[in-house]
């Protein structure tokens, strides 16, 4: 029944963070002046209030279904894993620059690991992998196409 | 004709080894991706999109198009071998192919899943360069009005296919959009919603974008089903003997097949790939429809039918040739892959057009011929020299995978433009499109709404503002009403009329 259904849920949320989002917008369209407009001519905000005005009856379309029919969220510690791989992608590009790429790809590709539970069991073909994964995309990015990646000692100094 | 000679001028670029090298490269890449459940050659493209900032535009689109055409072939692998299709265009394989594999007839299903593809890939190629001069001459003919309404015309069908989905495929469609205003205006040298920032003035490029959808958000997905549940049918598949002898089609099934079933499934997939949004599933499906609906042997469909595969793997390769046609006359992308090549041409600044085509024929000449050369040579080679391992593809760990693919997409990000800026964003962007394919939002909507935009944008305004902003130009325009005409008959066709078969929806939005 859809009055049993948690309003908290993504099917509701998602479109509430794009009506947000082009509320925003709309507002900043408003901003938009234009340096010159001759007869006839559209403004550089005529299409992006145009837009927002499509999106909100777009939203509106989505709303009536998800609470005609709502779609069911899973568990939310299917999110876990999602979200743990969000953190360690943060602390990577946080890193990426202060650690250099060896040190901060070695931790980035070690964290992945763990998270999808790969060679766990096996400390050492865990850090041969880890190695190697690094060392492979060095070679791909630095060595084949002469990418110059940041180093721990340009971060440093 | 003077262009069709250019182009077929430029194809001897690919004579040079480094070519060849990326065209190798690209079509082993493609047919692994192209292979592995989950993965696809879009996101195949999306991974390598950051190398070609790197290296020279010719070999950069060369491997983009070998990797167009391997990755819709390699789909039929896993179809056949494990019935879980490699890429969401080979499921009327997996039916067909997998039934033959059970009746231990794996080695020749491929083979017909080959030959198919060759001769589907060849055809649409060969369509391509033969029909490219006659439609820039066309292009030429529409002015800025006709063009509005042909990028609208492209935009409905994009929502419309998305069957079902309409309201969210129209929300992602106008996300797109929106994010393509960020920055300089189309007309005017006024920046628009840069929120005080120097750099969001500069615009939002496409390689953040193209990342954060395809390649971050199926990190995202595989992290959630991080389990592999392939292991028993990787088992039961263990013990299967593939002998490349067995791959060769014998010449009764061909003929039993029939020349006339290829062509069609041929020509069909070249029009359907034309049609902005459709892609290789709905080539494979309305191919194998038909082929089914005038078989001599209907009875065989359902239960390991050569012609079926023939059928469809035909017409999704033919589909590669014709998504080309659109995005190269007129910057309107015929499917994803095309969409993200589209940017390789930006990056590069070519713009599309069929000025393109009459100045850098030398340029397009090489990614035409490395279609054709894929089709013709490439697939077969593949598979009588790595046919016997194809199911090890999918016994690559999950873990192992992803994370390479993370660290890719992550570094390719960084380096096209040395900011942790744009990785920041391909990660955002790769969030908001993990939980738009959880709620089925199309990202590939999202994706041609952010490409199309700013000429929408554009062909509107300059079309106002050469008629002084009388609307009814758009009717009065012979181009303009025509496309209009389009998008309505469009919209009849596949909204209104009642539909006689709903097509399978895949995961990423695609039909």
């Amino acid at each position: 029944m859809a009055d049993r259904e948690p309003l908290l849920r993504t099917g509701v949320l998602l479109p509430l963070f794009f009506l947000i989002v082009t509320t925003v917008y709309l507002a900043a369209a408003f901003d938009i002046r234009s340096q010159f407009a001759g007869a006839g001519e559209m403004s550089p905000r005529s299409v992006p209030i145009l837009m927002a005005c499509l999106m909100y009856v777009a939203l509106a379309a989505v709303f009536i279904a998800e609470f005609r029919s709502p779609t069911q969220d899973g568990p939310v510690r299917e999110l876990l894993r999602p979200l743990l791989v969000i953190v360690a992608t943060a602390g990577y590009i946080a890193l990426f620059r202060p650690l250099g790429y060896w040190l901060a790809t070695l931790v980035f590709t070690s964290a992945l690991f763990a998270i999808f539970h790969f060679q766990l069991r096996r400390p050492l073909v865990f850090a041969f992998y880890a190695i190697a994964v690094t060392a492979l995309f060095y070679g791909l990015f630095a060595g084949i196409f002469g990418v110059r990646l940041p180093t721990l000692t340009a971060g440093v100094f | 004709m003077d262009i069709f000679i250019d182009i077929l001028g430029g194809m001897s670029a690919l004579a040079d080894p480094y070519v060849i090298a990326f065209m190798i490269g690209g079509f082993l890449v493609g047919t692994f991706f192209g292979a592995m459940p989950g993965l696809t050659s879009v996101l195949a493209i999306a991974l390598l999109l950051p190398i070609t900032y790197t290296i020279d535009v010719v070999p950069a689109l060369v491997m983009c198009a070998s990797i167009f055409m391997a990755g819709m072939y390699s789909g039929s692998i896993t179809a056949t071998t494990i019935n879980i299709p490699g890429a969401p265009s080979s499921m009327m394989t997996a039916i067909e192919g997998n039934a033959l594999m059970k009746k231990g007839f794996g080695a020749n299903a491929l083979g017909h899943a080959a030959l198919g593809s060759m001769i589907g890939g060849a055809i649409g190629a060969v369509l391509l360069m033969a029909f490219m001069p006659i439609a820039a001459e066309l292009s030429l003919l529409i002015r800025t009005p006709g063009k509005f309404s042909l990028v609208l015309f492209a935009l409905v069908v994009i929502v419309i296919v998305d069957k079902g989905n309409i309201a969210k495929g129209f929300v992602a469609t106008l996300l797109g959009v929106m994010i393509a205003t960020v920055g300089i205006d189309v007309l005017q040298p006024i920046p628009r919603f840069s929120f005080g920032t120097e750099t969001l003035v500069e615009g939002i490029d496409i390689m953040p974008l193209v990342i954060g959808a395809f390649a971050i958000s199926e990190v995202l997905m595989q992290s959630e089903n991080w389990k592999s549940n392939l292991s028993s049918t990787l088992e039961q598949a263990k013990d299967l003997k593939i002998r490349r002898r067995d791959f060769l089609p014998p010449r009764a099934e061909i003929r039993e097949i029939g020349l006339l079933a290829y062509l069609r499934a041929s020509f069909i997939g070249y029009g359907i790939g034309i049609l902005p949004g459709a892609g290789g599933s709905m080539a494979a499906f309305v191919s194998y429809a038909m082929a089914r609906s005038s078989s001599k042997t209907p009875e065989q469909y359902g239960s390991g039918s050569r012609e079926g595969i023939a059928s469809a793997e035909a017409a999704n390769n033919s589909m590669c040739g014709g998504a080309f046609v659109p995005m190269l006359m007129f910057g309107i992308p015929g499917d994803p892959t095309t969409a993200i090549v589209l940017g390789v041409l930006v990056i590069n600044g070519l713009q599309p057009g069929p000025r393109l085509l009459e100045n850098q024929a030398e340029l397009l000449g090489p990614m035409l011929g490395s279609l054709f050369f894929s089709a013709l040579v490439l697939i077969p080679l593949t598979l009588w020299l790595f046919g016997p391992w194809f199911i090890k593809i999918v016994s690559i760990p999950k873990g192992l995978l992803y994370t390479g693919i993370a660290v890719v997409a992550l570094v390719g990000s960084y380096v096209a433009t040395y900011s942790i800026f744009q990785m920041s964003l391909a990660v955002l962007f790769g969030i908001l499109a993990y939980f738009m394919r959880k709620q089925n939002y199309s990202t590939v909507s999202m994706l041609l709404g952010f490409i199309l935009g700013p000429d929408l944008e554009e062909y509107l305004r300059r079309a106002l503002s050469l008629s002084d902003g009388n609307p009814v130009v758009f009717l009065t325009n012979p181009d303009s009403l025509f496309f209009l005409a389009l998008t309505a008959l469009f919209v009849w066709a596949i909204l209104i009329r009642k539909p006689k078969r709903a097509m399978p929806r895949t995961e990423s939005g695609e039909i």
